[in-house]
């Protein structure tokens, strides 16, 4: 077997496309197709059973055996039978197909039949109808009907969900007796049910086949479980710590103005006159090329430019230069950029690193409250770091040191969060995972967003106030 | 020619000055920078120090700006250009001390009696003038108006360091004192405190000391420890080594990184540390060759303290000063042409364990100069808190120099006063170790033991050991590097 799939688009009933697909199964190989819900995994999986209309590019070497495990399959077999009673024009209460003849249809190997039957425990409810069986009963059929059709691929869909502990240990054993004859293609959402036996994974998103990862790739299989993670994860972004309050703001006043603001380097201007005013609960993306003043444009805001003290800035209260401290400002504002990045070399844990937001600071000079250590512990949940929570920040990869250092901006609920191109120098699986974490962050906060960024691919939902900056 | 201060004061308060220095906790800075608040703050002098303070400052919310030279100014020199690119407003004395409600001496010690002379009469009635070194009051005997109030602010870091750690939300370690005759409000605490929060220092820890206990401690570790026996240090061993027939880029690279490393060590852990870092039969040889080094060299570090302390090693420098600097000159020339700084650091691979193993004398240098310097200095009548950071705490940042700089660059660096003293230091150290060097070989310089069996004899290492940590300057370090840990980060 060796199934090729080539720039294949495939629609499920208009509702649903899988664009542009490039994969390639063979034989010696066991997959796993994972993504959030609504990404497309279904139907990726779906495909190789001959689901969906294809609208350009090839599928080829696909076997004509193939066994399905899916909820559209086993509701489709239910209507099935509904439908056969519906059928029934003669006055008489319909019995139903019995689940004997469900699992013997289409010249199934009866041995095979029985010995699965007896593994799944379902002697007592062969003579039953199809149609009185519980949720978990017809999955138990609709599984025993898969592995007794001895097909040359198997594809399980969610094959796991609603099993008893008992059942799901053995079907995963069964199917590890599997791997030398038959390749399998799983559909599952949660790492810690992937078999030992897959070789291989599928990430899926927005309908399309994101990543493929070979397991043995330690590094890549562990970004894709906090990618997973943080896309499947009930978790929502933690709550401000309540005894560490930022002071109320003006809710009249803007968080920023900037009033006709200059930025000279060498006597060469970089940003003339610029008026620019971020109102509450706006969310704005700050685009231009490089060098036109992008980053000494937010660190005015931030008040770590030096020259925030000759323009006429106004930020969360205070009139620049007026006898404030860095510090009134930073604590409302958190900050993300890759200068942040280098600049925080530190060997702190990640707890401390996440609470050292609390502070404003690099590293963490204050003893943390039991509130700060605990609301830490969420974020590191959220992110999927729970198990390390000591690790030295500086032992961390780059993708999972940005990850944090957002947390960390984030912990405070700061009213503006900056995100100074908080995707530059990532990968592809890192970036969704950043993009991913700021989408959650942004939904449903009382934060604003400044966003830079010129990649039109890392778009976030939501932002809808722009500000170009050209060279000078 | 001026007047010593200390000679002037009775014994009795020249004690009591010499043992004026406590570690203040952070509690005791509730009040911020309330004390600087809406007063105008006006810096002279626009180096890496005057600069660093200068935007902490700022950006504590204090009103800060720079007075230049009119030539400064004309001229648009570096100074210049560090402040007005800052955003900073800058002025001629005449323009901004008159204006000034504190002004901040960070010029170099040796202009300090011209800078003050010139702007101690445009200084408002009842103005503060604040200091970063004492040696002006203490050892030239600047008389100071009285209306004003004089304080010293002295973060222990370079200004590079000052900034830095200000923007990550930490601070450096910093000392301060009122110079009592000159605090005719009394507000000068008041104010000395305000400047170390408004620099950060108070994170990081403040220690309260006086203008003469701060002159007398720093001169005496950065001429005898900190520079001199890491110069000298430096010299011998890669003579010797050279000598011994070790690859001279080797030897070079073994001296010049080895300082770093093997002082590292000591920052975290104190000698008892540095020494644990060797093998047991190496730790009993460095300990023995440091217990002959310090009998050696004793008289020396005597001799430095007494001439610290009764002033003739001012009056001697001051001298030169007057003279065009012709000594401190002739002598960074000579340095520029030994035989260590003139050879590369090689091209090998050297291990951080190696540098110990290898380096067994220099360890044993290190821990001869931070005992004596420590034991001269508390025998002085310095209190140890004093001592230590002027010895111990010390040794690594300008180990740090030598890595980065070697010798030639290292003495250009650091204040006149060191390097004057470094040099005194190491001409007279060089003969007097004359005949110790002459029994060492490569096991202690170069090569590390030869051992088949690295046995040794069990009461001899729990008596060197017990010896290690009983030293006082290991008490005194612990109890202030618990300070630290506590205050700087909870990594």
């Amino acid at each position: 077997m060796n199934i090729r799939l080539d720039n294949l688009t495939v629609n499920f009933d208009d509702r649903f496309q899988l664009d542009e697909i490039n994969w390639q199964l063979d034989d010696s190989q066991h997959w796993v197709i994972t993504g959030a819900n609504g990404s497309g995994k279904s139907a990726l999986a779906a495909i190789l059973a001959g689901a969906g209309e294809h609208v350009s590019g090839n599928l080829e070497g696909v076997p004509a055996k193939v066994g399905l495990v899916s909820f559209e399959a086993q509701a489709e077999l239910i209507e099935r039978e509904r439908k056969k009673d519906d059928a029934d024009i003669m006055d008489v209460i319909s019995e139903g197909t019995p689940v004997h003849e469900i699992l013997s249809e289409d010249g199934r190997n009866p041995e095979l039949v029985n010995q699965l039957v007896t593994m799944f425990k379902l002697d007592t409810l062969v003579d039953r109808s199809f149609r009185k069986l519980s949720t978990g009963e017809s999955r138990k059929v609709m599984l025993i009907r898969a592995l007794a059709s001895e097909p040359d691929l198997l594809i399980l869909d969610e094959p796991f969900d609603g099993l008893d502990a008992h059942t799901l240990e053995m079907l995963q054993q069964y199917l590890a007796t599997l791997v030398e004859t038959v390749p399998m293609v799983l559909v599952l959402n949660r790492f810690d049910e992937f078999p030992d036996f897959i070789t291989h994974i599928a990430y899926v998103d927005h309908g399309r086949l994101q990543h493929q990862i070979d397991r043995n790739n330690s590094d890549a299989y562990n970004e894709l479980y906090k990618l997973l993670h943080l896309k499947t994860t009930d978790l929502a972004v933690p709550a401000a710590d309540p005894e560490n309050d930022i002071p109320r703001l003006d809710p009249t006043q803007p968080l920023v103005r900037l009033s006709s603001i200059n930025i000279t380097y060498d006597g060469h201007r970089i940003i003339d006159s610029l008026d620019w005013t971020i109102e509450r609960n706006q969310h704005w993306q700050l685009s231009g090329p490089n060098g036109s003043g992008k980053t000494g444009l937010l660190s005015l805001i931030t008040g770590d430019h030096p020259q925030c003290y000759v323009n006429d800035i106004f930020v969360f209260g205070f009139k620049r230069g007026s006898g404030e401290s860095i510090w009134q400002i930073k604590q409302f504002i958190g900050y993300v950029s890759t200068a942040l990045q280098w600049e925080y070399k530190v060997g702190t844990g990640l707890r401390n690193v996440i609470i050292s937001g609390f502070y404003d600071s690099i590293g963490l000079y204050t003893k943390a409250t039991d509130k700060q250590k605990q609301i830490a512990d969420e974020w590191l949940a959220l992110l999927g770091m729970t198990d390390r929570a000591d690790t030295p920040f500086n032992k961390l990869s780059y993708g999972d040191q940005r990850l944090l250092l957002i947390a960390r901006a984030m912990v405070k609920h700061p009213p503006l969060l900056i995100l100074d191109e908080p995707c530059l120098g990532l990968d592809d699986m890192n970036r969704q995972l950043v993009l991913a974490l700021i989408e959650k962050i942004c939904a449903g906060s009382e934060t604003s967003v400044l966003y830079v960024n010129h990649h039109p691919e890392d778009q976030i939902k939501g932002i809808d106030n722009y500000l170009a900056l050209e060279k000078k | 020619m001026s007047n010593n201060y200390f000679n002037t004061l009775p014994l009795r308060e020249q004690l009591e000055q010499l043992a004026k220095c406590r570690f203040m906790d952070i509690s005791e800075f509730p009040d911020g920078v309330e004390a600087l608040k809406g007063k105008k703050m006006v810096v002279i002098g626009c180096g890496a120090q005057g600069l660093a303070q200068g935007m902490n400052l700022r950006d504590s919310g204090c009103d800060v700006s720079y007075a230049l030279r009119e030539a400064a100014i004309a001229e648009k020199r570096q100074s210049w250009k560090n402040a007005t690119e800052n955003g900073f407003v800058v002025g001629t004395y005449e323009e901004l001390i008159p204006t000034a409600d504190v002004v901040l001496n960070l010029t170099p010690d040796k202009q300090h009696t011209a800078v003050v002379n010139a702007v101690m009469p445009l200084m408002k009635e009842g103005a503060c003038l604040s200091y970063s070194h004492g040696f002006n009051i203490v050892e030239e005997g600047m008389q100071i108006r009285d209306d004003l109030t004089v304080i010293m602010v002295a973060p222990k870091c370079p200004g590079s360091e000052v900034r830095n750690e200000y923007v990550r939300g930490f601070g450096v370690p910093t000392l301060i004192a009122v110079h009592e005759d000159n605090d005719p409000k009394g507000e000068g605490l008041a104010l000395a405190k305000a400047y170390a929060v408004g620099t950060g220092g108070h994170k990081a820890g403040v220690l309260m000391s006086s203008f003469i206990a701060e002159v007398k401690s720093d001169l005496m570790g950065e001429q005898t420890i900190l520079c001199g026996m890491l110069q000298t240090g430096s010299l011998l061993c890669f003579d010797k080594m050279v000598e011994e027939g070790i690859e001279p880029g080797y030897a070079s690279k073994l001296i010049q990184y080895g300082w770093e490393t093997i002082t590292e060590a000591l920052k975290y852990g104190g000698v008892t540390n540095m020494l644990d870092r060797l093998s047991n039969p190496a730790k009993i040889k460095a300990f023995d060759l440091a217990e002959e080094l310090k009998v050696i060299m004793r008289p020396l570090y005597n001799k430095h303290q007494d001439d610290i302390i009764d002033g003739t090693f001012s009056r001697v420098m001051m001298e030169d000063w007057a003279n065009d600097d012709v000594n401190l000159l002739g002598w960074r020339a000579e340095t520029a042409e030994t035989a260590f700084e003139k050879t590369p650091a090689g091209d090998v691979e050297i291990s951080e364990q190696e540098y110990f193993d290898n380096g067994i004398l220099m360890v044993a240098m290190v821990k001869a100069g931070v005992e004596l310097a420590f034991e001269t200095m508390t025998a002085a009548g310095i209190i140890a808190d004093s001592a230590y950071y002027e010895s111990l705490h010390e040794t690594p940042l300008i180990a740090n120099t030598i890595a980065r700089k070697k010798l030639y660059e290292m003495n250009a660096t650091i204040s006149d006063t060191a390097e004057y003293g470094c040099y005194l230091y190491n001409h007279a150290c060089l003969p007097l170790l004359a005949d110790f060097m002459k029994d060492i070989k490569t096991d202690v310089i170069g090569k590390g033991l030869d051992l088949e069996d690295t046995g040794v004899d069990n009461a001899r290492l729990i008596e060197v050991n017990a010896a290690l940590r009983a030293h006082p300057v290991e008490a005194i370090g612990t109890t202030l590097r618990g300070h630290m840990a506590d205050m700087k980060k909870i990594v």
